[in-house]
């Protein structure tokens, strides 16, 4: 009774399906690469964790430019607060960790209070603030006129019905930059009207996680937002430059920046200062070879950084420096002071 | 039916255990290192009541409209002589396979500002998005299918020859919904709805594209994540994971009084389950 089941079953397309199955897995049972770690001398892993808003930048061009000399590369892009959170709570233990703000690593990482989960970081890169606009917002006339200089970008903002939105001060460096940069602006324009464009800083109108806010602009839902240029040369969005005085990315205005200050809601006071990129090495790190190989590349890559929209600087030391790799030393110069 | 294990099922037991591991392992972390007097404390915050409050109310809003909405179309589904019947079941079915991400970008363009319906209604000051009402779009989206799904096998499995029976001495449709229909599939139906409104309660990667504030409890939870770490994050997951027992609790009751459970697919009825 049985057998005659299976034989009627035989002939019917879920036989033939099940068979092909079989076959298949087979043959990929023959054909599949050797498991990790079994020697092959390109298969040398390495993850890196970095701020969100480096994603492009990472993701096709110093990641992919890496991987070539031998590594396997694998990225994951966090909110910088929320990457030092997940390193510090042990809930991941990348190789690297690249931030967008020195302060993430002194504040969250560095230190006992920290359990010293990093001891040093270097600087990478600088980024500045730009108003991003979408092009087929019906305001794009007047972003356009601002981007070239013709009308003041703080009257076009101020345009009844246009949206605008910026990054989150409790969850993202740029939210609290941008809050920054309008003070700023407030005080080089001679305009008290332009900080009150923000309102609270915690704007629920204003206010988004940086992807959502990208989403937001690209889609056409809002017409600009407060961005950091990289970002934005990564999606082609049209933008405006700011002067350097209250862009955040000159480090010769430091102590102008450094008037402005922000408490955040999980605790530390933050002061203004220039945008910088960091990197460090956690002391969690599994691939500590590999690691070192990356930052060595990564500190050497500033043609490529700045195809991307990012500006290199010197790159300082912070933290314990006797605790950086001795191949890094030749790479990085002077001490970094917040 | 006796209860001698049989080695068929000792071999499945082992297999689903293995599956176990991640189903309620996780679950069971979180009551493993407790820190029940902090988290309550945490919950007693002002943002984290409001983002409960922000959530309950939105997802009350919710359920009513999946009530009002979902329960008629799951009962039109599965009564009425629809053309491509499948078709329009499968569609209702879309959504709760529909990545967050992906649904919260595409209700974005749909109801944001500039969006087919959210600008004609931002002419007239209306904004659908980053408000109550975003959140409600937001979870109707992946809930809703929950509740017209539960009413088409709720009403599926009413004997048609009540209803039959009922037309012949002259009933109103109206009245055969009302008197046979809806009573004899209600437990199947507020099964389907107490999971629909957990899942909305619960529901985070839409939401936080189409409205990000007012943060809703799992926005809320997300937020303190990032900018806290676990420990800012565990008692709104607590939270959570305390209602959810609830609702599931809750549904399994429901279903109790139905004596049966269906199992409807896209593809036909696939079983019927005597309990």
């Amino acid at each position: 009774m049985v057998s005659r089941n299976i034989k009627s079953v035989l002939g019917t397309p879920l036989a033939r399906a099940i068979k092909m199955m079989r076959l298949t897995i087979l043959l990929l049972l023959v054909i599949a690469p050797p498991a990790p770690g079994a020697g092959a001398s390109q298969d040398r892993p390495i993850s890196v964790l970095y701020a969100g808003s480096l994603a492009t930048v990472m993701e096709k061009g110093v990641g992919p430019a890496f991987a070539k000399t031998g590594y396997t590369y694998q990225g994951e892009a966090q909110g910088s607060l929320g990457a030092a959170q997940l390193i510090r709570g042990h809930l991941r233990t990348p190789d690297v960790f690249i931030s967008a703000d020195p302060l993430v690593n002194t504040n969250l990482l560095m230190g006992p209070q920290n359990g010293n989960a990093v001891k040093w970081f270097a600087v990478v890169a600088s980024s500045q603030l730009v108003i991003a606009y979408n092009p087929h917002s019906k305001f794009a006339k007047k972003f356009e006129e601002a981007a070239a200089n013709k009308v003041p970008w703080y009257e076009v903002l101020a345009t009844p019905g246009l949206r605008f939105g910026r990054g989150d001060p409790t969850i993202d460096p740029k939210g609290y930059r941008t809050l920054f940069m309008f003070n700023l602006a407030g005080r080089y324009y001679h305009r008290d009207d332009i900080p009150k464009l923000l309102g609270p800083p915690l704007n629920p109108d204003q206010v988004f996680p940086e992807v959502v806010l990208l989403a937001r602009v690209e889609s056409g839902q809002f017409d600009a937002g407060i961005f950091y240029k990289h970002e934005i040369i990564a999606r082609q969005l049209p933008y405006i430059s700011l002067p350097s005085e209250i862009n955040l990315s000159d480090p010769r205005f430091s102590s102008l920046y450094a008037q402005e200050t922000y408490t955040t809601s999980s605790g530390p006071q933050v002061s203004g200062a220039p945008i910088l990129f960091t990197v460090t090495i956690p002391e969690s790190a599994p691939h500590r070879e590999a690691a070192l190989a990356f930052v060595q590349f990564l500190l050497k890559s500033g043609e490529l950084l700045r195809k991307f929209g990012l500006e290199e600087v010197e790159h300082r030391v912070g933290g314990d420096a006797a605790q950086i790799p001795p191949g890094l030393r030749g790479l990085t110069s002077g001490v970094f002071k917040p | 039916m006796s209860r001698s294990l049989k080695p068929t099922f000792l071999v499945f037991g082992l297999l689903g255990s293995f599956l176990l591991i991640d189903l309620v392992l996780p679950i069971a972390s979180l009551f493993l290192d407790a820190n029940w007097g902090g988290w309550l404390e945490a919950l007693k915050q002002v943002e984290a009541q409001q983002a409960l409050v922000i959530s309950l109310e939105a997802s009350a809003i919710s359920v009513m409209i999946m009530l009002l909405l979902g329960v008629p179309l799951g009962y039109l589904l599965a009564r009425a002589d629809l053309p491509l019947k499948r078709l329009w079941i499968s569609l209702v079915f879309l959504p709760m396979v529909v990545p967050d991400l992906a649904a919260g970008i595409l209700l974005l363009k749909t109801f944001g500002p500039y969006g087919i319906i959210g600008q004609p209604l931002d002419a007239r000051n209306i904004a659908l998005t980053n408000n109550l009402a975003g959140i409600v779009l937001a979870q109707l989206f992946v809930a809703a299918p929950f509740v017209v799904v539960s009413s088409l096998a709720g009403f599926a499995a009413v004997d048609p020859k009540l209803e039959m029976a009922a037309a012949t001495l002259g009933d109103s449709r109206w009245h055969i919904f009302r008197r046979i229909a809806l009573p004899l599939a209600w437990p199947g139906i507020a099964a389907g709805l107490t999971l629909a409104w957990i899942r909305a309660m619960g529901e985070f990667g839409s939401t936080l594209i189409v409205a990000y504030n007012p943060h809703s409890l799992p926005v809320y939870m997300w937020v303190k994540f990032e900018a806290e770490g676990l420990s800012g994050a565990l008692p709104a997951a607590f939270c959570l994971v305390a209602l959810a027992t609830c609702a599931v609790v809750a549904s399994m009751l429901f279903s109790r009084l139905t004596g049966f459970a269906d199992v409807v697919t896209p593809f036909g009825k696939a079983a019927t389950v005597e309990n």
